[in-house]
């Protein structure tokens, strides 16, 4: 009996080759088509694996990134645990390498997206948790509690035309 | 003869495995709407579309979520170029016209529930004409 549970947790893990496992630590959002998983898999930009248009070191942090799981499957890792901020920084030290990433597989029928939670390379080990945007981007401008409303690049853009987009469309004032 | 395959080996060298992946073509195709954040707009953890959400679309964008074009039926392309630039990660191109409405040509990639775009030429950019913030005013937080 205790044999065949530990076959079936074993299994369970495992999953079918290539398949998403369910993770342990992904934190639930509630997202609509929300599912925990750990995906095994390669680090590959996106655009040199879909196009064939490859550049050094996966771009270097100026494209996007995913991986392509055992089965061929290619999830591109839309965001990290960073509010308002991608997976890049989390990802792309490991550029053609074999990872484990864990997140939400969100399965919209509009779009599939992945929200990577943690990394790792040695799956005994725990995961690093996907928030090197916020140490990257402190080492550039400094602390600031809400990075989004610090970025010098941001704030210009916001700037120009109003947070709106519309130049002279500005919100009412609060009561 | 010799040098030209010396700079192709170290050009290979240089890229790494991926350099051996043929380049592949996709669908050419014309797509229409307006440009959003992907991850707002599509898990609907806040009203992700026009002008109420264009400060955080802004902020995504540079953030390097990746954006996505969003079409009158709600198909989200995802845009990995734009034009002459090769980079999608706050892309400067992309995040100046954040919630604008366009029309681009490219080539569509479709892979494991999302069209991927290349976009070629931004053959139409009408600007802002969602105006959604009557009704939610700037989203998130209010200001």
């Amino acid at each position: 009996m205790r044999g065949s549970r530990t076959l079936c947790l074993v299994l369970t893990l495992l999953g079918p080759t290539g398949a998403p496992v369910a993770a342990r630590g992904a934190e639930p959002w509630n997202i609509p088509h929300e599912k925990p998983v750990t995906l095994k898999g390669r680090v590959v930009d996106a655009l040199c694996h879909l196009k064939g248009r490859c550049a050094p070191d996966c771009g270097a942090g100026k494209r996007q990134l995913g991986l392509v799981l055992a089965n061929g499957a290619f999830r591109l890792a839309a965001k990290s645990n960073i509010d308002f901020a991608g997976a890049i920084p989390d990802l792309i030290g490991y550029c053609g390498r074999e990872i484990e990433a864990d997140g939400l597989l969100i399965e919209n029928p509009a779009i599939t997206l992945f929200f990577v939670q943690g990394v790792r390379v040695d799956p005994q080990s725990p995961f690093i948790p996907a928030d090197r945007f916020r140490s990257q981007w402190e080492a550039r401008h400094g602390k600031a509690d809400e990075w989004w409303r610090a970025d010098p690049e941001a704030n210009r853009l916001i700037s120009e035309n109003g947070p709106f987009g519309i130049r002279g469309l500005a919100p009412k004032p609060r009561p | 003869m010799r040098k030209s395959m010396f700079a192709a080996v170290a050009l290979a060298a240089l890229l790494g495995p991926a350099a051996a992946q043929a380049q592949t073509a996709g669908k050419r195709v014309q797509v229409t709407g307006e440009i959003v954040d992907t991850w707002c707009a599509v898990t609907g953890i806040m009203f992700g579309l026009g002008t109420a959400h264009h400060q955080c679309a802004v902020w995504c964008a540079v953030g390097g979520i990746p954006v996505a074009i969003r079409d009158k039926d709600g198909q989200f392309y995802m845009v990995l170029k734009i034009e002459d630039e090769d980079i999608s990660v706050a892309s400067p191109k992309i995040v100046k016209i954040q919630s604008h409405e366009v029309t681009v040509d490219g080539e569509l990639f479709e892979r494991d529930g999302v069209k991927y775009l290349l976009v070629d030429k931004v053959a139409d950019d009408k600007g802002i004409v969602n105006l959604t913030h009557d009704e939610h005013g700037v989203v998130p937080f209010g200001e």
